[in-house]
């Protein structure tokens, strides 16, 4: 269950408007999921697009950061170029995901095309880090420092969704807003068929768990945000890259998934759920920052 | 019993713990805004904070990155909020862009 209400105790007092009032502590996830559509439809992206990692994330958080107008051509500018810097990981993501959707309308997909792309992937995200430094130093020199912690912040909400999805979400687990509930619901399985690739996810799914570290994503995600929020910033200087290990965790995720179920879906299903792989495969990021 | 009924049990289970014991302790639960709402939503910048309206409160990280909330809704943000629509992003296939 993804992401919940930040539940923190703190000591009663009394209001004194507007100085705000010490709750203290760190937020902590419940089991309350915060089930509104645009969570839903960043969970769903998330899951499905992984060519930049980290990198990634701070493209993302340029979406919702709210700068002031006068600096909002500029951020746009860094966003832009960013999504440049992730181009040619982005059109590696985009093969494969033809490749799945072309494996799903045929009934079954080929595994060697997915292993190529996934690799091809995997390269192109990881090198995304290092032809970004620059225009993150750029950011970093543009923004004031609430709007960099405002961005750390979301850099740090991103890693966090994108962990529950890829990594600690059960695949086979049928709780609402999983994506086995998702493609329960756009595929209109029947009780059968839910039955039936839950455990074929258990099973497909069930050596994946030790093929990738968080770990180095926390430390990538520990070194950008520390280093970002200072006064002076140096992109050079956050050697953790774990831009690569995320896309392959996240891509081979995605295509084991796909893999799965495709042969325990009637063919119109197939065409369903190939097209919506194939809208994926369209998504072109354009700037949006706000 | 199957795996969801259990899973659903156990968060009233411990959501009711952690509203009981607080209250009879005497201090309040403050709800923070999750990861998933963070980062699809779009701030507003006041006293050097970037602030969240979610559940009814503002609230911002302080320095220590710990969570705050204004006990009453200063001016500035009240006056903000009557005359902004929240900002939310959307990810979905329908609101991509695309070429």
């Amino acid at each position: 269950m993804v992401a919940g209400f930040g539940l923190s105790a703190a000591a009663t007092h009394a209001a004194q408007a507007p100085s705000p009032t010490a709750a203290g502590g760190a937020s902590t996830s419940s089991a309350t999921p915060a089930d509104d559509q645009a969570a839903s439809e960043l969970k769903e992206h998330h899951r499905h697009h992984h060519h930049g990692g980290v990198t990634k994330f701070i493209a993302m958080s340029l979406d919702t950061l709210g700068t002031d107008d006068s600096k909002r051509p500029q951020v746009e500018k860094l966003q832009s170029d960013l999504h440049t810097q992730m181009a040619p990981a982005r059109e590696a993501e985009k093969s494969l995901q033809l490749v799945l959707a072309d494996g799903m309308t045929a009934g079954a997909v080929d595994a060697g095309k997915v292993d190529a792309a996934i690799a091809r992937l995997t390269t192109a995200a990881d090198a995304a880090h290092g032809a970004s430094l620059d225009t993150l130093n750029k950011l970093h020199a543009i923004l004031s420092p609430p709007e960099r912690a405002a961005l750390v912040d979301k850099v740090q909400a991103h890693w966090e969704v994108w962990r529950q999805v890829n990594q600690e979400e059960l695949p086979d687990g049928r709780e609402r807003g999983g994506q086995l509930a998702e493609l329960t619901e756009e595929a209109k399985l029947t009780p059968n068929q839910v039955t039936k690739i839950s455990a074929a996810l258990h099973t497909a799914m069930a050596g994946l768990s030790g093929k990738f570290d968080p770990k180095k994503g926390e430390a990538h995600v520990h070194a950008f945000s520390t280093a970002f929020a200072g006064d002076s910033f140096d992109a050079k200087a956050v050697t953790s890259n774990a831009n690569g290990h995320l896309a392959s965790r996240g891509a081979t995720r995605m295509a084991l998934f796909y893999e799965t179920v495709t042969p325990l879906l009637t063919p119109e299903q197939r065409t369903k759920i190939a097209a919506g792989l194939r809208e994926h495969a369209a998504y072109q990021p354009a700037p949006s920052a706000k | 019993m199957n795996r969801s009924l259990v899973t659903i049990l156990t968060g009233v289970v411990v959501v009711s713990c952690l509203a009981a014991a607080p209250a009879r302790a005497g201090i309040n639960i403050q709800i923070f805004p999750p990861a998933l709402f963070r980062a699809t939503t779009t701030p507003v910048y006041y006293e050097g904070h970037a602030a969240y309206w979610y559940g009814s409160r503002w609230h911002y990280r302080d320095a220590r990155g710990g969570w705050q909330t204004y006990n009453q809704e200063p001016r500035y943000l009240r006056d903000y909020r009557a005359q902004h629509e929240p900002q939310r992003h959307y990810y979905g296939r329908d609101s991509e862009h695309r070429h």
